[in-house]
């Protein structure tokens, strides 16, 4: 049982790919078979999260099995702190987006949800994959399903954004994979951990820098990290709304998690070389990703150009862990600010702590969002934030979403996003002290635009029914007016809203997820030499 | 095992050559008979394939100038492979636009014979008389609808250039006669090895080998001498261009494979950075040429030429003792076997809509998805494996070559290639964007296509993914049949 | 000053033969009416057959006239005298890029000539010995190992030959 969990959650997907292939008949039955099928990949992370041994800690529900031995390439799933909650996420913003999708996508409804179980099959076999051919293959594949969701779904300009997307996270994703031959060659082995122990060119710097970047490049353009962002605008707002959503909820994380799981224990000694480009890049995503959303008209690019903004702090948290990756790194840098070099791995432990609850949070608080945006364009067919207005008194419960989703999202206490941003700013602070300080900036340019941008351009101020002529409901029908969502709307976004509340209000059973693998991390890294 | 019996897949296919000719002149030509013809050649293909699989598993030796290892022996499956799915795809296609059928199968026939003897030439005379033996055959068969212009075009071009080609191999080949004194590889192998060998002897072989590189160069449709290609391929008859861009491919690379790595293996200080600039220049003419077209079957064509590229990169970085089993023979030999279903997959998925609708031009593509699901998603496959996306064969022959070009740490070239490799996916996804993202109104009517297409665009989609995600069995072949060469590599 | 080498009589006899050889080659590409052309071939055949006498390769010599000069180019001029036109029709055989054509052609000319004359060519080679077992053996070796090429030769021939119809043949069924 132990082991197969993971088989099974990984080919679910698939298998429902193919039973919407094969049998879909009407388009009812597509929805919901596969609205139903997805519930066993979401089951059975919960069963992850729930079965996950603490005490034993490191990976488990391991799979192991013979692939290509000629290149000592194995079929290798495993699971660990890290990993569960990002798998959990993509169950859940999954199982979501297509009971959201059932209820908009009216056209070319088999080839939307036979594409959409294949991205789901794909996200979960990049985070539960441990070796590197695997990794990569799952890797490459979320290419395909999300570029035709944008192109066949998308809205105007979908065309251009869909080439945009696949070409740039493809000449990053192949700048990675030559990373990842050089790692082969250097050890032997495409095992993710096997390679990490074997610590591969902690002596040629030269070398290992080449290799970082090639990683780092491959990790950049998925995340996105400021300067390799520019795709990202684009995708997002051509891509349909649940597209969007696990775009921004989902592949953004891929990453993020990359460069935990496999650049800081890897390279470690490169990561502390480069860590302050790590620092610095982030925390001008954080600044700029902020001030580009104030000047936003389009509701959807602004919450894109957030996604920049907030992803920013997870690269900001890893880069201030990668500083200390070292434990000569960690002496030099405890000898500067004269601080215990068990308290610093402690503000190391916190700043990845950070950035994990950041990629966890944001992938909850962005997908509502996109999920909110969708829903109103739905009724309003535009984006153009000053055709709104006054809407608070006639959708009050899209209202409250909204506000919640806004709130979390620029880190108000008693919300999730309250303690991403915390523990990243707690924990980079100790390392890397100017530049966090600069970085904290973007909170307040984020309070500007959503406070400002948003919510008042929206939602207060006078209803003017001349600025958007044609309202319709969600169903498509004439509506006099605006209106407010409806039931499956609500579902979609109560699972996200609690998800908020309940973090905001007691992170710890997620922290400890998070923070086992943090503190594995900086043991593996401080026994090395 | 009798010496004759050596020669089993070429006798087979002789055998069947001639069949096929003496059927035609003791029957009636009949328009319908084509059909047959090209089951019964596809037949002949097949059993040829089991005799080059027996093969496999031989001890090396030779016979009449040729070797009978494993290498040729894999080779000889990857040729017959694609000559039998070509075979099953094209009978319908040919019927219909030509009457001579017994000429074209027993022509098509004795092209398969010829790129199998030149498998396993280990010597300098029988690989030229081969070459042009292929060569021969195969404007014949560029030109087949002599009366389409377009068609006596990409046959006059071939010639053209053709002959060109292989009477400077033939002048750079005798050079290399006159200072070795001996046609045979090994022979040749040896003289460049021996301790007394003048430094002023070695450096004037130099030009020599340029000059026989030329002929193979031509057909393997590398820079610069792939202007014909694009016009040939788009001209000729689409079966001819199928197995032109495939299997006639992999026996030029495989010739270049003995002429270089066991021939001049002393050499290689001066031979690799020649291979590896041409195989820049290949990949890159190629793709920015292929970013402009308009029509599918030359936009194929230029991007076969790109690929090309990629496999001599894998030539470039081969090591006689590579210890992670990653090595650029195997990267060749394994992105030849999987470009060869992709590729023949994704030229029959051309014919399947030029048999519909008459064009091969962008416009024909749009939304084909509506009028063929299974043809376009089986074309989808055969694109992403072509732009080397994971799960695919085209993306482990890439990973190959790719990974043996890092092991020997020649940086810029894998930065090159990447480069490329971006443009190639851009236009790529040209055509999957015009076949899935039009909308379902202006589509047109559903397209059926005939049973011989169906099991081909099925079997190459099937070992497009066999070999993309449990490759174990092909790495076997293919490094049985690397290790083989290299074991005659006299260093 | 240092005097020039006084040419031997063979090679004087080689540089002769070879100008005919080049000279009537030269016209088979130029000649305008293609029934000179053939004429010329079968000059520059001639030619050929004698740089094989020169080399002492008679069997071969012989070889070359009694098939290239008594059957193929006769074959040729006979392919020509019976196609309806082909005698009288005068062609151009130059078109517009033949001055660059030209200039290039020499200048590679030129530079194989400056590499063939310095590469350091080994000693000649054993001189095979001419003796009334030579064209027997000739003949074994043609039959055991150099079957496959001279089967390839044939099936080369079969298929020019019938392709040679295919492509000229005016009439469908």
């Amino acid at each position: 049982m132990e082991s197969i969990v993971l088989v099974v959650m990984l080919f679910w997907p698939l298998l429902a790919a193919l039973v919407v292939l094969l049998f879909g008949g009407s388009d009812r039955a597509v929805k919901t078979s596969s609205i139903l099928m997805s519930l066993v990949p979401l089951a059975l992370s919960v069963y992850l999260l729930w079965g996950y041994d603490f005490e034993a800690g490191g990976i488990q529900f391991q799979v192991r099995a013979e692939w290509i031995p000629q290149i000592n390439a194995s079929f290798r799933l495993g699971v660990d702190g890290l990993s569960i909650p990002l798998v959990f996420l993509t169950a859940l913003l999954s199982t979501l987006s297509l009971y959201y999708s059932a209820g908009v996508i009216r056209h070319r409804v088999k080839e939307y949800f036979f594409l959409f179980h294949l991205l789901e099959m794909s996200m979960l076999g990049v985070f539960v994959a441990l070796d590197y051919v695997l990794f990569y293959i799952f890797w490459e594949i979320s290419l395909v399903p999300m570029y035709f969701l944008i192109g066949i779904w998308g809205s105007d300009n979908r065309d251009y954004a869909a080439v945009k997307f696949f070409i740039y996270t493809l000449v990053g994703s192949v700048a990675m994979l030559l990373a990842i031959l050089a790692i082969f060659f250097a050890t032997g082995t495409f095992d993710i951990l096997d390679a990490a122990a074997a610590q591969p060119f902690s002596q040629q710097l030269t070398i290992a820098s080449l290799v970082f970047w090639g990683l780092f490049l491959g990790f950049a353009f998925k995340v996105p990290s400021f300067p390799f962002h520019t795709w990202l605008p684009d995708a997002h707002t051509e891509a349909p709304t649940a597209g969007s959503v696990i775009l921004a909820g989902v592949l953004l994380k891929l990453g993020a998690y990359g460069l935990l799981r496999i650049m800081l224990p890897t390279l470690p000694h490169a990561a502390v070389f480069w860590a302050p480009w790590l620092v610095a890049l982030g925390a001008i995503a954080i600044v700029y990703g902020a001030f580009v959303c104030v000047a936003q008209s389009d509701l959807k690019r602004l919450i894109a150009y957030s996604s920049v903004s907030h992803m920013g702090y997870v690269v900001l948290g890893i880069g201030a862990a990668a500083a200390v990756m070292t434990p000569e790194a960690l002496a030099d840098l405890a000898n500067v600010f004269s601080l215990s070099p068990e308290a610093l791995q402690d503000s190391a432990a916190m700043a990845i702590n950070g950035a994990t609850l950041q990629m966890f949070n944001h992938g909850i608080i962005t997908g509502a969002l996109f999920f909110l945006v969708g829903i109103l364009y739905e009724r309003a067919h535009t984006r153009d934030l000053f055709r709104f207005g006054g809407l608070s008194a006639r959708t009050p419960y899209y209202y409250g979403l909204m506000m919640v989703a806004a709130f979390a999202s620029l880190g108000l206490p008693g919300l999730a996003g309250f303690w991403a941003e915390f523990f990243t700013f707690r924990g980079a602070f100790a390392i890397v002290p100017a530049w966090a300080a600069f970085g904290t900036l973007g909170i307040i340019i984020t309070a500007v635009y959503f406070l400002y941008r948003i919510i008042q351009n929206v939602f207060l101020g006078e209803y003017d029914p001349a600025k958007i002529e044609h309202w319709t409901t969600v169903d498509g029908q004439p509506a006099e007016g605006p209106t407010d969502v409806v039931g499956f709307e609500k579902l979609t976004l109560w699972p996200l809203v609690a998800a908020m509340l309940l973090i905001g209000i007691y992170p710890t059973p997620l922290v400890e997820y998070f923070n086992q693998s943090a503190l594995e991390l900086l043991n593996f890294v401080s026994t090395l030499s | 095992m009798n010496a004759l019996g050596l020669l089993l897949p070429e006798l087979i296919l002789l055998v069947g050559a001639l069949l096929v000719f003496l059927l035609d002149v003791a029957y009636d030509t009949d328009r319908e008979s084509g059909a047959s013809y090209g089951l019964v050649s596809g037949l002949f293909l097949v059993v040829a394939f089991l005799a080059a699989f027996f093969q496999m598993s031989l001890e090396p030796q030779q016979a009449f100038m040729m070797d009978i290892d494993a290498f040729a022996a894999f080779i000889k499956m990857t040729v017959f492979a694609g000559m039998a799915l070509v075979a099953l795809a094209g009978g319908r296609y040919m019927n219909r636009r030509t009457y001579n059928q017994g000429e074209f199968w027993t022509f098509f026939l004795i092209v398969s014979l010829a790129m199998s003897i030149l498998a396993g030439a280990n010597n300098l005379v029988l690989i030229y008389i081969t070459i042009e033996l292929l060569s021969i055959t195969s404007y014949m068969l560029a030109a087949f609808f002599r009366d389409e212009l377009r068609s006596a075009e990409a046959g006059m071009k071939y010639f053209l250039y053709g002959s060109v080609a292989s009477a400077v191999m033939l002048y750079g080949l005798s050079f290399i006669y006159g200072a070795v004194g001996s046609l045979d590889l090994r022979e040749v192998a040896g003289f460049f090895v021996q301790p007394d060998l003048t430094e002023e002897l070695r450096v004037a072989m130099i030009p020599a080998t340029l000059l026989a590189l030329a002929g193979f160069a031509f057909k393997a449709s590398l820079a610069p001498f792939y202007q014909w290609a694009p016009d040939t391929y788009e001209g000729s008859p689409t079966p001819v261009t199928t197995y032109l861009s495939t299997a006639s491919k992999a026996a030029a690379f495989a010739v270049m494979a003995r002429f270089f790595v066991v021939g001049l293996s002393a050499l290689d200080v001066e031979w690799v950075p020649i291979l590896a600039g041409l195989s820049i220049l290949t990949m890159t003419m190629g793709n920015l040429a292929a970013l402009r077209q308009n029509n599918v079957k030359r936009l194929l064509a230029y991007s076969s030429v790109a690929h090309a590229g990629y496999i001599l990169m894998g030539l470039v970085a081969v090591a006689a003792n590579a210890a992670s089993g990653m090595d650029g023979l195997n990267g060749v030999l394994l992105y030849l076997f999987a470009y060869l279903f992709t590729n023949v997959g994704a030229f029959v998925s051309l014919m399947a809509v030029e048999e519909t609708t008459g064009s091969v031009e962008m416009e024909a593509f749009q939304g084909l998805i509506h009028r063929a699901p299974w043809l376009a998603g089986m074309f989808t496959l055969f694109l992403l494996s072509l732009a080397g996306i994971p799960a695919t064969g085209g993306f482990l022959g890439k990973f190959f070559v790719f990974g043996a070009a890092v092991q020997h740490q020649y940086y810029w070239l894998v930065a090159i290639a990447l480069v490329n490799a971006g443009i190639a996916a851009f236009y790529y996804l040209r055509i999957i964007r015009t076949m899935y993202f039009g909308s379902q109104e202006d589509a047109g009517s559903r397209l059926e296509l005939p049973l011989g297409m169906q099991a081909t665009l099925l079997i190459c989609t099937l070992a497009t993914l066999w070999i993309g995600l449990y490759p174990p069995q092909v790495l076997d072949w293919v490094n049985t049949a690397s290790q083989q060469i290299l074991t005659a590599v006299l260093f | 000053m240092p005097t020039l080498p006084v040419p031997t009589f063979t090679q004087v006899v080689f540089v002769l033969i070879a100008a005919f050889t080049v000279i009537s080659g030269l016209g088979v590409v130029v000649a305008r009416n293609l029934f000179h052309s053939a004429l010329l071939l079968a000059a520059t055949f001639f030619g050929v057959a004698g740089l094989y006498v020169m080399l002492e390769a008679e069997f071969l010599a012989v070889t070359q006239i009694l098939i290239y000069v008594g059957a193929v180019a006769t074959l040729i001029t006979f392919a020509i005298m019976l196609t309806r036109g082909a005698m009288h029709g005068e062609t151009n055989p130059l078109n517009r890029q033949w001055g660059k054509a030209a200039l290039f052609a020499f200048l590679f000319l030129v530079g194989l000539l400056g590499y063939l004359g310095g590469i350091p060519w080994p000693a000649p080679f054993q001189a095979i010995q001419a003796d009334e077992g030579l064209i027997a053996r000739l003949g074994e070796q043609l039959v055991t190992r150099y079957m496959v090429s001279l089967e390839v030769m044939g099936l080369l021939l079969m298929v020019a030959l019938v392709g040679a119809i295919l492509l000229a043949r005016d009439d469908k069924p």
